[in-house]
């Protein structure tokens, strides 16, 4: 099933993408129109995966290929294994059973179309399991080769898709598809909801690991040298993660990664602390300056790393670092209040990003350029502005809108009249 | 209590608790003297943890290694998790009310 070319044809695709820096300014302006329909050219590609949103996004991409006009729908999965791998078998047919949903729903998709069946078909396959594939551009070179052989125009992503499972690669799939020639759209469709999702995900791994935790935390309370401790003790923690086990733990624990992250957590732990105590200092100094200068500004940030636990070990670590306090996170958009230039700077560096990564993806993912190399960080008020303030009275709290992105309301004079202010 | 311990040790718990109300002190003049809710939410929690992380440091110190130490120091995380996410509740409260950063040139609110 594999394809055996797209190595060999991917490597003119790669080496022919050019102007990152234009592709990286356009980036923000891409996202208003994200909705837009894309060029119709002959196929368009959907990688797959077996996400809570893939229903939605076959759904979106068979409405897009008739809108537009696609003759074809790929649906590809591609591989995160290598041919030759002990389990390899057992994943591929693993994931020719989702090929096989996925194309029966799009097949399906397209009869229930109001009158006649539109002319468009619908493709499957497997590729890039003759190779180990390591990061987005490996993805992108699978699929850009792909496309071409298949005379195919277009990509269309699935928010959730990560093919890796640990790692999550949107933001950079996004971006390094940028730098093709094919077009690309994420596809507008919400996650389902949560409640949703914790039904579905019962596993005996996560109820070891909530239980051990519990039931080390519950001695750790009491006396683990007590019987009637022990006792107590089973019995909470079995009814903890009886109760919460699918509630609190969200991707399931795996022997060599789960441990790994632990120990690289309690590196990142005196890392933090370290930081946190060298910012304090410099806090106070500004504190208790009698001039008082600051320089209070709003900035955005797009960092790469996972939703779920990641984003929030990054978020309240920028927050726990004083100068600096994280306000919103909008997918992976995160707005950052710092107190003073230096603070904002620090940030813009991006370290705790970086050790993020290191906590949850290990050494070799840490290494990324900083957000300002990758142009990911913008600042929203003041004299270096370099974007608008996105005021947050037009989205109403929202979650993300169907579009992806609100409209950001200007809202440039520091002086406007802000009724809502009642504070202090 | 305190003649079991070595002199260094009171040192360093006399030195913890001094921090602890130092940084305590600075939260407290930073919630007064600056601008708005924002950096407000900043030190309120900021110099906080540390100012309370020092605090328990010292508790655990006085302890020693005990049940209770340990407790202390059981806490002290606890306080690392929940105050950057109050923090950012409040934070994010004044953002979705349209609460507009206070700038250089901004009056005072």
């Amino acid at each position: 099933m594999a394809d055996t070319d797209a190595a060999g044809d991917a490597d003119d695709e790669g080496a022919g993408s050019g102007t990152a820096g234009g592709d990286a300014a356009d980036r923000s302006g891409d996202d208003a129109d994200r909705g837009a329909p894309a060029a119709p050219t002959g196929g368009l590609v959907v990688p797959v995966e077996p996400t809570p949103t893939l229903r939605a996004t076959i759904a979106y991409a068979v409405e897009a290929a008739v809108d537009d006009g696609f003759s074809t729908i790929h649906l590809v999965e591609i591989a995160s294994w290598r041919n030759g791998d002990p389990d390899a078998d057992s994943r591929a047919a693993k994931a020719e059973r989702v090929l096989e949903r996925a194309e029966a729903w799009a097949n399906s998709d397209l009869d229930d179309l109001d009158g006649d069946r539109p002319p468009v078909t619908v493709a499957t396959e497997l590729i890039g399991a003759d190779e180990y594939l390591f990061g987005p551009d490996d993805y992108v070179r699978v699929l850009a080769a792909y496309a071409k052989e298949h005379d195919a125009g277009a990509v269309l992503l699935d928010p959730e898709y990560t093919p890796v499972g640990n790692t999550t690669l949107l933001q950079p799939l996004e971006f390094a598809l940028s730098n093709t020639s094919l077009t690309v759209e994420t596809a507008p469709v919400t996650r389902p909801t949560r409640r949703e999702r914790l039904r579905s995900e019962a596993t005996g791994g996560r109820f070891v690991a909530m239980f051990g935790f519990s039931l080390a935390f519950y001695l750790l309370l009491g006396d683990p040298f007590y019987w009637f401790d022990w006792v107590t003790g089973i019995a909470t923690a079995a009814i903890v993660s009886i109760t919460l086990s699918r509630v609190s733990i969200d991707t399931e624990p795996a022997i060599p990664r789960t441990p790994m992250r632990v120990v690289r957590g309690v590196i990142y732990v005196p890392v933090l602390l370290f930081e946190i105590v060298k910012a304090n200092v410099e806090i106070a100094r500004v504190i208790l300056d009698p001039r008082l200068p600051i320089e209070p500004t709003l900035n955005r940030m797009r960092v790469i790393v996972g939703s779920g636990l990641p984003l929030m070990t990054l978020a309240n670590s920028i927050t726990l670092t004083p100068g600096t306090l994280t306000v919103r996170a909008r997918d992976s958009d995160l707005y950052v209040h710092s107190l003073i230039p230096s603070a904002r700077d620090g940030l813009f560096d991006g370290s705790l990003e970086r050790w993020t990564r290191f906590v949850y993806y290990g050494r070799a993912s840490a290494r990324l350029p900083t957000p300002r190399e990758r142009d990911d960080c913008a600042i929203l008020q003041g004299p270096d502005a370099t974007e608008e303030l996105p005021i947050a009275a037009a989205d109403g709290g929202a979650e993300p809108s169907e579009s992806g992105e609100t409209p950001p309301e200007p809202d440039e004079g520091s002086d406007a009249a802000t009724p809502e202010v009642t504070d202090g | 209590m305190i003649d079991a311990l070595g002199t260094a040790r009171v040192a360093l718990v006399v030195a913890f608790t001094l921090l602890g109300l130092f940084f305590t002190f600075v939260s407290m003049t930073g919630v007064l003297r600056l601008p708005d809710v924002y950096s407000r939410a900043h030190t309120a929690s900021q110099a906080d943890t540390l100012g309370a992380g020092f605090g328990l440091a010292a508790v655990a110190l006085t302890i020693g290694w005990e049940a209770a130490g340990v407790k202390s120091v059981l806490l002290l995380f606890f306080i690392f998790v929940t105050n950057p996410t109050a923090a950012h509740a409040i934070a994010r409260a004044a953002f979705e009310e349209g609460t507009v950063p206070w700038t250089e040139g901004d009056e005072r609110r």
